[in-house]
């Protein structure tokens, strides 16, 4: 029987579902030593909208003035619009309290440097060691400092960075008709001002009350975005958009109600920035080959990393890149806006898109290059991950592979990564062909060859 | 100079200086522990304006929240309008944030139960249990409890201090009131607008980092800035409060700080004849001149160990018809009428209805009671050798009628001396009063065979 992981605490920060796992000691003690390894100064809090934020907010600000920060509580807000909040203010880094596409009852802590980035690799481990040593700044009582609330300016500044990159009047002229699923999450409220006040849109849209729970399994996926499929087609939408609770995913239905994959919404958004601003291309190894395909289109080149958001952006810093982003879990990362995956990024590029082409979603979706993909995962006992992986590797003796996450073996049909879950005792395969057959064949073969 | 201690974790709460010695993680596992502790019910929370208090705050509606409890936060409110509020509100109990008459570096945690009355001592060892296991009852994260801000607590306190006293004829005393920069400015302020009373307030601007002075109520404070402006200003009384008003301090119509001793004595003189309660509830320390205004009113004065802990325990032995008054030395007093909760307030307000009622100027009130005079001081003393030196204390007095309740009480005719171990600091108290002129004799020999134990 495969371990649940009720509770991680790890470079990636801390992550458990709230009761007995996720305690406010815990928060607490965590944002403790966040202040201390950000030497106070001041620091952003926001949240999404799990019946436990308020409460872990607390626990967060406490042990935040407890190191002497100066805590701006931004309220209920998408990660994104925090993270630009961090990056746009003298601020010294950032909490949201989200577990993003996870279910309701898993809370986290996610923080950002003084950029509004996720801590790379090495700041983490900094933090992980400081916070299990303990040794927390104990700021007294003249050393305590203020709790301040800024909720209208976070949303604003994230509009403003995104219209700078696509034409708002001819966005706003078709007056689109857009279909709207947020989940009742972080971004309920401000999605709908975007579609609607500022982009003109005619919305229409379910879920986006934040005062109420999430309504459908939190990560926006073709199989999770029935009732969005439904309203699209009801209303006549020409585009659907569906968002996680913490407004960084984003998929999208076409005007038949048909939600894309979210490799091709990557594709699609890949192609609009790459019109507009030159650069090369970042994605994991998991996201599809169609990526490669647009890139070239514009020549320009794809570079791969480990899946995981901090490890793409990671990457763009360094080779500069003018777009990147995770395919099947719906992240675009756009840093001219910020290097963060942002759905509101997505959401008017593809408005623009529209507006400028003339074309619909479908027919803009048929335009990529076809593949077919399959994702999957098989559970493993410990200790055995090693012979499997051995196992793997021995059967494609001749492919060329990437060893960085995982196995990826590259073959003339398509390519098959397995990873191991950060979170699960798993393995997860994703395998992509040009024909359906293909595809069948090498996901066949690989996955009896692990469940053996 | 001798070392404070910085935290103490006892059956009185949690209190210590933020920083050096209280942290976040302190709180966090109290307010848990609490919340456990607590059946269920919405708790009650508020705080003094210490810049501390906002991070105690926020760990506190965590703890409470993670199990169970809704909570209502009041925000900056004193500590008697807490307790009414929990009572108002019908509220499973509350906790109030503040660290009363201790320096601004300080803070607490107060814990109170239903109908806002301190923890007893069987239900604090409990609460104490249960921080010490750690084992707190969190609950789902979909029956996490939500918090409710509700600003307008004291109104509510008011109303009910308006039904027990005329405030129409209050106020046409003249009253200065020295705040500490805590809690009764709000409260007096809002007097002042709705009851059109006109109390001239200084130090009344809340302050989280650096008090105008140290908030103790005693006379030495009441010297500092408030007396000294009662006859320039012709007022007839003047008050000080501690930064939570729990406490008052009083100056005379002539400038004249008042002993902090004189509160309970005045107010017990004022309140037996009224009557039905004929008990006096105080600690060993409280001056003697308590039993006298006692016996002139054919009241009954019962001492206890000295500590807020002792006296809720003898509230609860006896009905409340039965008390008069309870209250210590330190300007701590609290009424049957007002719930049986330290207050300040109402303590000021009693002192106005007995000048109001005599017809007399609180100098001439106070000019009626014979002298006491008392001597106080406090060493530093190695626990080991304590109970050595009570032992002596009470051979080498056995002349004396000999009280081993609380350290060495010893009475002798007209004068007595009590030597004490401090709850919350290493320190050996000793106190001596005399009707009349100071008992040096007795004190010098009391601090002479005290410090040969050093």
């Amino acid at each position: 029987m495969a371990r649940e992981h009720l509770l991680k605490i790890g470079v990636s920060g801390i992550r458990g579902v709230v009761g007995g796992f996720l305690t406010p000691q815990l928060a607490c003690a965590f944002a403790q030593a966040f202040g201390t390894y950000v030497r106070g100064g001041r620091v952003v809090v926001g949240r999404d909208t799990r019946s436990s934020g308020p409460m872990l907010q607390h626990a967060v600000t406490c042990g935040l003035l407890a190191a002497g920060c100066e805590v701006v509580d931004v309220g209920v807000l998408p990660t994104p619009t925090i993270q630009i909040f961090v990056n746009s203010t003298r601020a010294r880094g950032g909490i949201a309290l989200t577990a993003s596409h996870n279910p309701p009852e898993y809370n986290a802590l996610k923080l950002f440097n003084d950029r509004g980035l996720f801590f790379n690799h090495y700041e983490r481990n900094e933090l992980l060691d400081l916070y299990h040593e303990s040794e927390f700044t104990e700021a007294t009582n003249d050393e305590i400092r203020r709790v301040l609330s800024e909720y209208e300016t976070p949303p604003r500044l994230h509009f403003e960075r995104v219209l700078k990159h696509v034409d708002v009047e001819a966005i706003r002229r078709k007056r689109i008709r857009v279909g709207l699923d947020g989940v009742n999450g972080g971004g309920s409220v401000m999605s709908v001002r975007f579609l609607s006040e500022v982009l003109g849109c005619e919305l229409h849209a379910i879920s986006v009350d934040p005062t109420k729970p999430f309504p459908r399994v939190a990560e926006p996926r073709p199989d999770t975005l029935g009732e969005l499929a439904a309203l699209v087609a009801r209303q006549g939408c020409a585009i659907g958009f569906g968002q996680d609770p913490d407004g960084d995913r984003l998929a999208v239905a076409d005007e038949t109600g048909r939600v894309l994959d979210n490799d091709d919404v990557l594709a699609l958004v890949v192609d609009a920035a790459l019109e507009r601003v030159p650069g090369d291309v970042v994605v994991n190894l998991t996201t599809s080959s169609v990526i490669d395909d647009v890139a070239a289109k514009h020549g320009r080149r794809v570079y791969r990393t480990p899946v995981g958001e901090a490890n793409v952006v990671e990457t763009m810093q360094a080779v500069h890149a003018a777009i990147g982003g995770e395919g099947s879990n719906g992240g675009i990362i756009f840093p001219a806006v910020h290097l963060c995956r942002d759905s509101y990024t997505g959401m008017a590029f593809l408005l623009d898109r529209m507006a400028q082409t003339g074309l619909t979603v479908s027919q803009l979706a048929a335009g990529l290059p076809r593949y077919y993909r399959k994702l999957g995962k098989v559970a493993f006992e410990h200790g055995r991950l090693g012979i499997m992986m051995q196992a793997l590797e021995d059967s494609f003796p001749d492919a060329p592979r990437d060893r960085s996450d995982g196995l990826k073996i590259h073959l003339p049909e398509g390519w098959i990564h397995v990873r191991a879950s950060n979170t699960e005792p798993i393995l997860r395969l994703a395998a992509e062909a040009k024909t359906e057959s293909a595809l069948e064949g090498l996901y066949g073969q690989v996955s009896s060859l692990l469940e053996r | 100079m001798r070392e404070e201690k910085q935290l103490r974790i006892s059956h009185v709460g949690l209190r210590g200086v933020v920083g050096a010695g209280m942290t976040a993680a302190h709180v966090l596992d109290f307010a848990s522990a609490f919340g456990t502790f607590l059946g269920s019910g919405p708790v009650v929370v508020a705080r003094d304006p210490r810049a501390s208090g906002r991070m105690i705050l926020e760990g506190v509606l965590a703890g409470l929240a993670a199990c169970g409890h809704d909570v209502v936060s009041l925000g900056i409110v004193s500590t008697p309008v807490l307790q009414h509020a929990i009572r108002r509100l019908d509220a499973a109990g509350g906790i109030s944030i503040g660290a009363s008459h201790n320096r601004a570096e300080w803070n607490a945690l107060k814990f109170f139960g239903p109908r806002g009355v301190y923890l007893s001592t069987a239900e604090a060892g409990e609460l104490l249990d249960v921080y010490h296991l750690r084992k707190f009852d969190f609950v789902e994260w979909s029956r996490l409890g939500t918090v409710r801000e509700e600003t307008g607590a004291i109104d509510p306190y008011l109303d009910e201090l308006a039904g027990a006293f005329d405030l129409k004829a209050l106020r046409r005393f003249k009253v200065v009131v020295d705040c500490c920069n805590g809690t009764s400015s709000l409260i007096l302020r809002r007097l002042n607008e709705r009851f059109g009373w006109n109390i001239l307030l200084i130090n009344e601007r809340i302050e989280g980092v650096e008090f105008a002075h140290e908030p103790a109520t005693n006379a030495r404070t009441v010297s500092l800035q408030l007396a000294p402006l009662i006859r320039p200003l012709g007022a007839d009384a003047g008050f000080l409060f501690d930064v939570d008003s729990d406490r008052v301090a009083i100056a005379t119509d002539e400038g004249r700080a008042l002993s902090e001793e004189m509160v309970l004595p005045m107010l017990a003189d004022y309140l037996l004849p009224h009557g039905p309660g004929k008990l006096v509830i105080t600690n060993l320390s409280t001056t003697a001149l308590v039993d006298e205004v006692a016996e002139k009113n054919r009241g009954r004065v019962i001492r206890v160990p000295v500590g807020r802990q002792a006296a809720m325990d003898a509230l609860q032995s006896y009905r409340p018809e039965q008390i008069a008054i309870a209250g210590e030395g330190s300007g701590a007093v609290m009424m049957p009428q007002f719930r049986f909760v330290y207050d300040g307030i109402a303590s000021m307000l009693a002192i106005l209805s007995m000048m109001l009622e005599r017809g007399r100027k609180l100098s001439e009130i106070v000019a009626a009671y014979p002298a006491y005079s008392i001597l106080k001081a406090e060493l530093p003393l190695a626990a080991q050798r304590i109970p050595e030196l009570m032992a002596s204390l009470a051979e080498r007095n056995a002349s004396g009628r000999v009280n081993l309740l609380d350290g060495v009480r010893v009475d002798y005719p007209g004068k007595w001396f009590h030597v004490r171990v401090s709850q919350t600091e290493p320190i050996v108290r000793v106190i001596a009063e005399q009707r009349g002129e100071p008992p040096q004799d007795l004190f010098d020999g009391v601090m002479e065979h005290v410090r040969s134990y050093l």
